[in-house]
C-alpha cells in the first residue's frame, strides 16, 4: 500500500464518522447492510492499523498535525505510538466482532440505523481519545464518547431502567469529563502546552509544581469515573440496560478501559509519588476486591459481569498505582487480555439471554445439554476470568500477583497486600465459577417459556474467535501477545523496558502459590455458600449502602429540593422584594469599598452651623419622613408633606444666594403639585387600615420600620458621600467658563438664563421638543381615560353642601356650590393680568436678573390654573383664546427660526448676537436674539403645562356626564385641542 | 467635507446616523399607513439593520474618534455592532409571524427595536461617561416599552414595568457613580479616567463600584439579576428572545471596555467586584434554574449563568479574557437565539407553549426540531465539541492563564451543574411520553433554528476567523 501513514491516521479517525453519518440515513430495518457498512469500516480500520504497523514496532510514532486554531498554538494533532497502536487494534477488531454479533442480537423490529450510527460514532470518538496527540483533543473526544455511551444505553428508551441508567452514566462520566479537562487545563498551564509529546516529557517540573496535587486529583476524577471505578464504580451496572453488544463493547472492552487508558498514559507525566500511590493505588484496590465481593452475590448475569468488570478495573488500577514500569507492563497485560475475555462472557450472556428469554441466574440451569458450543467458550473465557492456568487470565494475574509482593513503602497496608489480593482472588474465581455452574450445569431449565437452542453460526463466531485469542495467549504468549506488547511498553516506558517474561511456568513462586490458594478458596467458596448465594437479596450488609440509590437522594437533594428552597428564599415575583433587594445590594456595594479604605472627608471650607437654617432642614427632614410615612395610608398628607420638603429646598437655595434656582423650584413645585392633585382626585383619599388581616397588622408595620431602617441607612450613605464629595477642592470644571464669558460672549448677566440660551442653546432646544412631545403624549394617554366608577362620587364637600341645600327650604339644591367660590373667583380674575404681567416681567429680565423663559412659562400657566380653580373647567376651557397646541407649536417654530436665522449671516446655527434699546420710561432693554429664543421656550413652556392641565382636568366634566350622554355627544376635547 | 457638522467628523457615526433616521422614516410611514403596515416596516427595519451593519464594516479601519472623543469606532466597537445589529435583525425576522397576529399587530414594536438598536451602538462605541448614559437609556427606554407591548397580556405589562422601575434605579445607581467618578477625577472620558485613576483613591471605587452596579443590572448577573425571571416569562417570545441577545452583548461589551480602558489602573479593586459577581451568578443561574417548570424563566436563570461565565473571562483582565468574552458573546448570542426560536415554534392550536413538560416526546414528533433545539441545549450546556465548550474553554483558559483558578474550578463546577437543566430538557423531549402533536413551524423560525444549531455543531471544524476578528477585537481594548 502506498498510502502514506499521515494520511492512515486520518482516515482510521474520519471512516467511523463519515460512516455513522451514512448509516443514520439507512432505512430502519436494513440490518444486512447497517451491519455491512459498519464491518467493513471497522475492518478496515484495522487492515489500515496493521498496514501501519511497522511504522512503530520500534518506538517509532505517526504524527499528523493539522491547523486547528492556531490563535491558541493548539493544533489538530493525532500521534500514534505503540499503546495507542494497540489500543486502537483493539477498538477496531473488538468492534468489528461486535458489529457482526449485533447483527444476529437485534431483532427485526429495532431500528437499526440509530444503533450502528452510533456505535460507528462511539468507534471513532475512542479511536479518538487513543490517538490525540493534544490533550485538549483528548478530552473533547472523552466527553464524545460519553454522550454516546449515554445514547446507546438509552437505546431501548421505551423502558424505565434505561433512561435512569443513560441518564446516571452521563450525569457521572461527563462530570468526571468536566473535572478531566479543569485538570488537563491546570497541567498544560503548568507545562505550557497540550502538546502530550511535551507534557510527558516535562514529569519532573510537573511533581515539582505547587498544583500537582489539585490536577492530579482532577485528573484522576476524570479517569476514575470513566472506568468506574470505587467510589463512582455504580454507574456500570446501572449501563447494563443497555443492548448486550453495547455491554460488551463500551461497558467492558473499550469505553471503560479509556480511564485506565489515560492513567498509564500519563503516568510518565504524573506517577511517581507518593499521592499517586496512594490515590489510584487505593481506589483500584478497592474496586477490585468490592467489585469481587458484589459480582458474588449478583442474579442477573449481566450484574455479575459488571461488578466483575469493574474488579477487573480495580486490579489494572491498582497495578498502574503500584508506580512502578513492571507493574505498567501488567497492567497493559490485563488491559488487553480483560478486553478479550470479557467481551466474549458479554456476547455469551447475550446469546443465552436472546435464546432463554432471562438473564436471572436463579431461572437459568442446565444448559449445557442445549448448547454445548456455547457453553464450552463461555467455560473457557470464565476460566480465564478466574485466572486458571494455560489461559491468558492467568498470565497477567501471575504477574499482577508477583508486583502486589514487591515492597513499595513498607506501610502496614503495602505488607498486607499479597493476603487481601489472594482473598479478593477467591471471590472472582467463586463468582466466575458460580456464573458457569448456575447457567450450563444442573438439572435442565424449567421455567424457561421457550425452548433454548444454539445460535447462528455467525453470531456465536466472534465469541469462539476471542476465546481462541484467550486460549492462543494462554499457551504461547511469546508468540502471539509478545511483539504487540513489548511495541506498547516501548511507548509507555521508553527504551528502559524492565525484563519480564511470559513464560507459562517460572516454578513454584509464591505468586503461583497465591494463584493456587485463590482457585482452591474459590471453589471453596461457591461450594460452601452455594445455596446462600441463590437466595441472597444482595451481599450482606452492603446491599445497605447503594450507590446509585445515594446518588439518586444526592441527585434530588441537590437538584430539587435545594433549588426549590433556594429559590423560595432567595426568588420572588413581587416588585417590593427585588426593590429592596436592590437597595440593599447597592448599600452593601456602597459600604463594602468604605469599609476597605475608610471614607475621609475633604479639607474644603465649610459654611458656618445656622441656627434658623438647621431649623428650617429639621423640618424639611421632617415632612420629607412624614411623606414617606404616609405615601401608602394618605395620598393626600403625603403630598403636603413632599411639598414641605419642596419648599425647604426652595429657601435653602435662597439662603445660599441662588435666587435663580429658587425662582424656577418654587414654581416647578407648586405646578407639579396642583397636576399631582388634580391625579390624586381619581385615588382613594385614604387608607385607613389594609382589608384583612393578612398579612397582619404587626407585620405590616413591622415590615415598613424596616423600610424606613433601609431608606434612611442608603439617605445616610448618599448624604455622608456627598459630604464627601463637596468638601474637596473642585475639579477644574467648565464652570469658570461660563462665569467668565457669559456676558462677554453671550451678552447676559444671568449665567443661568445665558447657558440655557445660548451657550447650551442646542440641548435647551431639544429638551423643549421633548416638553411638547411629554404634553402631547399626556394628553394622548388621558384623552380616552374615564375614571373608575367608584371614583365619580361627588366630593364630601359638595355632598354636605348638597344637603344643607336641601334640608332648606328656600334654597335649591346647587346653590351652595355656585356661590361658594364667588369671591376667590373675583380675587383670582383681578389676579390674572398681574400674572400675566409679572410673567412678562421675568421673561423679559431674565438675560440679566433671576428669571427667563422656562420661570415665565411656568408662571403664566399658574394664571391659567388659578382660573381653573376658581371658575370650574368648563368656563375656562370655553375662554380659552389661544389654543395650547397653538402656543406649543408657535414656541417650537419661533426657535427654530432664532436658530436657523444665523445662517443668514453665515454662522452656525442658534448663534446669538445682542444689543440695548433704549426705551421711553422702562429705560435700557438687553435686545438680544436669545430674547426670542426665550420668547418661544416661554411659549411652549405654557402650552405644554396648559395642555397636560386641560388633560388631567378635563376628566371632572366627562366623568358627570351620564352614561346615555356619553354615547351622543363628540369628544368634547375636539374644542380645546 | 460632506461627512461633518459643526467642526464634528461625522463619518464614524454615519451607521447610527443611518439608523436613527431610518426609524423616524419608517415611524412616519407607520403613523401615515397606520397598522396595516406594521408587516412593511418590519420588513424596511431588518433593511435597514443589515444595511447598517454593511456601512459599519466598510467604515475605514483602524480606531476612528469624533465628538472630542466621547464616540470611538475601534475593532471591539465594529464587531459587536455588528453582532449587536445581527441580533436585532434575527429578533425581527422571529417577531414577524408572531406580529402577522390581528390582535399584536403593531409597527411601532419594529422601530422601538431600531431605537433600541441605535442606543446600543452608541453604548457599543461609548468612549465617556456621557456617552455610556446616552446609549444606554438610549437602549433601555424602548426595552421597558418593548417588554409591555403585549398590552392584553397582565404578565408583559407587569414584566415592562418592573423592568422600568427597578432599571430606573439602576440607571440612578450607574449615573451616581458617574458623578462621583467624574468628582474625584474631573473627566468623564474614559482615557482621562484612566490617566487620573492610576491609584486606587477610595473617591474612584466609591464611583466605580456603582458604576459597576448599574451596568451588572443591565447585564443582569447576580446580585442586580432580579428582574430577568420575570421579564423574560412575561415579555412576549421574540421580545425576550431580543433581550437575551442584543442588549446583552452592548451592556457587556460596555463593561469589558469601561473596566479594561477607563479603569486599567486599578485592576485589583474591579477584579474582585467582577470576580464576586462572576461567582455568584454562575451559581446563581446554575441552581436557580433547576428548579423552573417555565421554559422561559429557565432560559432567564441561564442567562444569568452565562453571563458569569462571560465574566470569568474579564475578570482575567487580559487580552485573552477579552477575546474569550467577545467570542462567548458571539456564540452566547447564537446559542440562545436558536433556542428561542425554538421556542417560539412551540405552539399547539395557536396557543404559544412555555412549560418544560410541553416539549415531552417533541423527538417523536418533530424529530429535526428536538434534534436541533437538543444540539443548541447541548452547546449551552457546554458539551463538546459544540460551539458553547469553546466558548467555556476560552474564557476560563484566559482565567486560568491570569491565576484565576479558584474561579475556574467553581465554573467548572457550576457548569456541570447547569449542564443537569438542560439534560432534563433532552430527556424530556426524548424519552419521556408525549403529548399531543405541536403545530407546523413557519419556514423562518425552521431556518433560524437550522442556520443557529449547524453553527453551533459545525464551529469547532473552522474556527479561525471568527477568532482572529475576535483576537483583532480584544487587542484594540488595549
Amino acid at each position: 500500500m502506498t498510502m502514506p501513514y499521515e494520511t492512515i491516521l486520518i482516515v482510521v479517525l474520519v471512516l467511523p464518522f463519515a460512516g455513522s453519518c451514512l448509516a443514520a440515513f439507512l432505512q430502519s430495518n436494513a440490518r444486512n447492510a447497517e451491519a455491512w457498512l459498519a464491518g467493513a469500516i471497522s475492518l478496515i480500520c484495522l487492515m489500515l492499523l496493521v498496514v501501519s504497523y511497522p511504522h512503530i514496532v520500534n518506538g517509532g510514532v505517526i504524527r499528523h498535525t493539522v491547523e486547528w486554531v492556531p490563535e491558541l498554538g493548539l493544533n489538530f494533532y493525532l500521534r500514534m505510538d505503540g499503546f495507542a497502536w494497540v489500543l486502537a487494534a483493539l477498538i477496531a477488531s473488538i468492534g468489528f466482532l461486535v458489529v457482526l454479533y449485533a447483527r444476529y442480537y437485534l431483532s427485526p423490529q429495532d431500528p437499526v440505523p440509530r444503533f450502528f450510527s452510533f456505535l460507528l460514532a462511539f468507534m471513532g470518538a475512542m479511536l479518538g481519545i487513543v490517538l490525540s496527540g493534544n490533550l485538549i483533543q483528548l478530552v473533547f473526544f472523552w466527553e464524545l464518547t460519553s454522550l454516546f455511551s449515554f445514547l446507546l444505553i438509552g437505546y431501548w428508551y421505551q423502558t424505565a431502567q434505561a433512561r435512569d441508567g443513560a441518564r446516571m452514566a452521563l450525569i457521572v462520566t461527563s462530570a468526571g469529563g468536566f473535572c478531566l479537562f479543569a485538570g488537563i487545563l491546570i497541567l498544560g498551564h503548568i507545562v505550557g502546552s497540550y502538546d502530550l509529546d511535551r507534557v510527558l516529557a516535562s514529569g519532573d517540573k510537573i511533581r515539582a509544581h505547587s498544583f500537582y496535587i489539585p490536577a492530579l486529583v482532577l485528573i484522576l476524577l476524570g479517569a476514575l469515573t470513566k472506568s468506574a471505578q470505587f467510589p463512582f464504580h455504580f454507574w456500570l451496572p446501572q449501563a447494563m440496560a443497555a443492548p448486550t453488544p453495547v455491554s460488551a463493547y463500551l461497558h467492558s472492552a473499550t469505553m471503560v478501559k479509556g480511564g485506565v487508558f489515560l492513567l498509564v498514559r500519563l503516568w510518565p507525566a504524573l506517577g511517581g509519588t507518593n499521592e499517586w500511590l496512594w490515590l489510584v493505588g487505593s481506589a483500584g484496590l478497592i474496586s477490585f476486591i468490592l467489585g469481587a465481593f458484589i459480582a458474588l452475590f449478583q442474579q442477573d448475569m449481566k450484574g455479575l459481569l459488571a461488578y466483575s468488570t469493574i474488579s477487573h478495573l480495580g486490579l489494572i488500577t491498582l497495578l498502574i498505582g503500584l508506580d512502578s514500569p513492571l507493574a505498567q507492563v501488567a497492567a497493559i497485560f490485563h488491559l488487553m487480555n480483560h478486553a478479550t475475555f470479557k467481551a466474549s462472557l458479554f456476547m455469551a450472556a447475550g446469546i443465552i439471554d436472546h435464546e432463554t428469554g432471562t438473564r436471572d441466574l436463579r431461572r437459568l440451569s442446565g444448559l449445557r445439554r442445549f448448547m454445548p458450543i456455547t457453553a464450552t467458550l463461555a467455560m473457557v473465557a470464565a476460566a480465564a476470568m478466574a485466572g486458571v492456568p494455560l489461559l491468558n487470565g492467568f498470565l497477567s494475574k501471575e504477574m499482577f500477583f508477583a508486583q502486589t509482593i514487591e515492597t513499595h513503602d513498607n506501610s502496614l497496608l503495602d505488607q498486607a497486600l499479597p493476603y487481601i489480593v489472594t482473598m479478593a482472588s477467591m471471590f472472582t474465581v467463586a463468582y466466575s465459577l458460580r456464573f458457569i455452574a448456575e447457567v450450563f450445569f444442573g438439572p435442565p431449565p424449567r421455567e424457561l417459556s421457550r425452548t433454548p437452542h444454539e445460535p447462528p453460526f455467525l453470531m456465536r463466531f466472534p465469541v469462539g474467535l476471542l476465546v481462541l485469542a484467550c486460549l492462543l495467549v494462554g499457551i504461547v504468549p511469546g508468540l502471539t501477545i509478545g511483539p504487540l506488547l513489548r511495541t506498547a511498553l516501548h511507548a509507555v516506558l521508553g527504551d528502559a523496558i524492565p525484563t519480564y517474561s511470559l513464560a507459562i511456568w517460572h516454578g513454584l513462586t509464591p505468586e503461583f502459590l497465591m494463584s493456587l490458594v485463590a482457585i482452591s478458596g474459590g471453589v471453596a467458596i461457591y461450594l460452601t455458600f452455594r445455596s446462600y448465594l441463590l437466595v441472597a437479596e444482595g451481599p450482606p450488609l452492603l446491599r445497605y449502602i447503594q450507590g446509585q440509590r445515594i446518588f439518586d437522594r444526592v441527585l434530588v437533594a441537590v437538584s430539587w429540593q435545594f433549588a426549590r428552597r433556594l429559590e423560595e428564599l432567595l426568588g420572588t415575583r413581587r416588585l417590593q422584594p427585588q426593590l429592596q433587594l436592590l437597595f440593599c445590594a447597592a448599600l452593601l456595594v456602597g459600604l463594602a469599598p468604605m469599609f476597605a479604605h475608610g471614607i475621609e472627608f475633604g479639607g474644603e471650607a465649610r459654611t458656618s452651623f445656622n441656627v434658623a437654617f438647621a431649623l428650617i432642614w429639621a423640618i424639611g427632614c421632617a415632612c420629607a419622613l412624614a411623606a414617606a410615612y404616609q405615601g401608602k395610608f394618605h395620598r393626600f398628607a403625603a403630598l403636603i408633606f413632599v411639598g414641605g420638603a419642596g419648599l425647604v429646598t426652595c429657601v435653602s437655595f435662597v439662603w445660599l444666594a441662588a435666587p435663580d434656582l429658587a425662582l424656577t423650584q418654587l414654581v416647578v413645585e407648586t405646578v407639579t403639585t396642583v397636576l399631582l392633585l388634580l391625579g390624586l382626585r381619581w385615588l382613594p383619599k385614604r387608607i385607613e387600615k389594609f382589608p384583612a388581616a393578612d398579612p397582619p397588622e404587626r407585620d405590616s408595620s413591622w415590615r415598613r420600620f424596616r423600610d424606613i431602617g433601609i431608606a434612611t441607612a442608603f439617605g445616610a450613605g448618599l448624604g455622608a458621600l456627598a459630604y464627601a464629595v463637596m468638601t474637596r477642592a473642585e475639579p477644574d470644571s467648565i464652570a469658570r467658563f461660563f462665569v467668565e464669558n457669559a456676558y462677554a460672549l453671550g451678552g447676559g448677566t444671568n449665567i443661568v438664563n445665558v447657558i440655557l440660551v445660548d451657550f447650551r442653546a442646542f440641548d435647551t432646544f431639544g429638551e423643549i421638543t421633548v416638553l411638547g412631545i411629554v404634553a402631547l403624549t399626556v394628553y394622548a394617554l388621558l384623552r380616552r381615560f374615564r375614571p373608575a366608577a367608584e371614583s365619580i362620587s361627588v366630593p364630601e364637600q359638595q355632598h354636605s353642601q348638597d344637603l344643607y341645600d336641601e334640608a332648606q327650604p328656600t334654597r335649591e339644591k346647587g346653590d351652595t356650590l355656585r356661590s361658594a367660590m364667588t369671591i376667590p373667583r373675583l380675587m383670582m380674575a383681578l389676579l390674572f393680568p398681574v400674572i400675566c404681567t409679572t410673567a412678562i416681567f421675568l421673561l423679559l429680565r431674565g438675560h440679566d436678573l433671576p428669571g427667563g423663559g422656562f420661570v415665565a412659562g411656568i408662571t403664566m400657566a399658574v394664571a391659567f390654573i388659578l382660573q381653573y380653580v376658581a371658575r370650574g373647567t368648563t368656563w375656562t376651557e370655553e375662554h380659552l383664546r389661544i389654543l395650547p397646541v397653538h402656543w406649543m407649536g408657535a414656541g417650537l417654530l419661533i426657535t427654530a427660526c432664532v436658530g436657523a436665522a444665523a445662517w443668514l449671516f453665515e454662522r452656525p446655527f442658534l448663534s446669538s448676537s445682542f444689543s440695548y434699546l433704549e426705551v421711553p420710561w422702562i429705560g435700557s432693554i438687553p435686545l438680544a436674539s436669545a430674547l426670542l429664543f426665550d420668547i418661544g421656550v416661554f411659549a411652549l413652556v405654557v402650552g405644554a403645562t396648559v395642555l397636560m392641565l386641560i388633560a388631567i382636568a378635563h376628566q371632572t366634566v366627562r366623568s358627570h356626564r351620564t352614561p346615555s350622554s356619553r354615547a351622543s355627544a363628540a369628544s368634547p376635547t375636539a374644542e380645546v385641542g | 467635507m460632506m461627512f461633518e457638522a459643526a467642526g464634528y467628523q461625522l463619518l464614524p457615526v454615519l451607521p447610527e446616523i443611518v439608523l436613527a433616521v431610518g426609524a423616524m422614516v419608517l415611524l412616519l410611514i407607520g403613523a401615515w399607513c397606520g397598522q396595516r403596515a406594521a408587516g412593511l416596516v418590519t420588513g424596511l427595519a431588518i433593511c435597514f439593520l443589515i444595511g447598517t451593519g454593511v456601512i459599519e464594516y466598510l467604515l475605514p479601519h483602524g480606531r476612528l474618534m469624533t465628538f472630542g472623543g466621547s464616540f470611538i469606532v475601534d475593532e471591539f466597537a465594529r464587531f459587536l455592532k455588528i453582532l449587536a445589529l445581527l441580533g436585532s435583525a434575527a429578533t425581527l425576522v422571529l417577531s414577524r409571524e408572531f406580529l402577522e397576529d390581528q390582535s399584536r399587530r403593531m409597527f411601532e414594536f419594529a422601530i422601538l427595536v431600531m431605537l433600541s438598536t441605535v442606543g446600543m451602538m452608541v453604548l457599543i462605541s461609548a468612549a465617556d461617561l456621557i456617552m455610556l448614559y446616552l446609549g444606554l437609556e438610549l437602549m433601555s427606554l424602548a426595552l421597558y416599552v418593548v417588554a409591555a407591548s403585549n398590552r392584553d397580556n397582565v404578565k408583559s405589562t407587569e414584566a415592562g414595568l418592573k423592568y422600568f422601575v427597578l432599571g430606573a434605579l439602576a440607571s440612578g445607581m450607574l449615573l451616581y457613580g458617574a458623578s462621583l467618578i467624574y468628582g474625584f477625577t474631573g473627566t468623564v472620558s474614559f482615557a482621562g479616567i484612566a490617566a487620573a485613576a492610576k491609584t486606587g483613591s477610595i473617591g474612584v471605587v466609591f464611583g466605580l463600584v456603582f458604576l459597576l452596579a448599574g451596568l451588572c443590572f443591565k447585564v443582569s448577573v447576580v446580585p442586580f439579576h432580579m428582574w430577568t425571571p420575570d421579564v423574560y416569562e412575561g415579555a412576549p417570545t421574540p421580545v425576550t428572545a431580543f433581550f437575551a441577545s442584543a442588549p446583552k452583548i452592548a451592556a457587556m461589551a460596555v463593561f469589558t471596555r469601561v473596566v479594561l480602558t477607563a479603569f486599567s489602573g486599578v485592576v485589583a479593586e474591579w477584579q474582585q467586584i467582577v470576580v464576586f459577581v462572576a461567582i455568584a451568578s454562575m451559581a446563581l443561574g446554575s441552581f436557580g434554574a433547576i428548579g423552573q417548570r417555565n421554559i422561559k424563566r429557565l432560559m432567564a436563570y441561564s442567562s444569568i449563568g452565562h453571563m458569569g461565565f462571560a465574566l470569568v473571562g474579564l475578570a482575567a483582565g487580559t487580552v485573552e479574557g477579552a477575546q474569550g468574552v467577545v467570542l462567548y458573546l458571539v456564540i452566547y448570542t447564537v446559542m440562545t437565539f436558536g433556542a428561542f426560536t425554538v421556542i417560539l415554534a412551540m405552539s399547539r392550536n395557536g396557543q404559544a407553549l412555555e412549560q418544560i413538560s410541553d416539549f415531552a416526546g417533541l423527538s417523536r414528533t418533530n424529530p429535526l426540531l428536538a434534534f436541533f433545539f437538543a444540539m443548541l441545549l447541548f452547546s449551552l450546556a457546554g458539551i463538546p465539541p459544540l460551539a458553547g465548550f469553546f466558548a467555556k474553554f476560552y474564557v476560563f483558559s484566559a482565567a486560568i492563564k491570569a491565576g484565576l483558578f479558584a474561579l475556574s474550578v467553581i465554573g467548572v463546577i457550576t457548569s456541570v451543574v447547569g449542564a443537569f437543566y438542560y439534560l432534563n430538557v433532552i430527556k424530556m423531549m426524548y424519552f419521556d411520553e408525549q403529548a399531543e402533536a405541536t403545530d407546523a413551524v413557519h419556514i423562518e423560525l425552521r431556518s433560524v433554528v437550522a442556520a443557529t444549531a449547524l453553527f453551533n455543531m459545525l464551529f469547532f471544524v473552522y474556527p479561525g476567523p471568527l477568532v482572529s476578528a475576535a483576537t483583532a477585537a480584544a487587542k484594540s481594548l488595549f
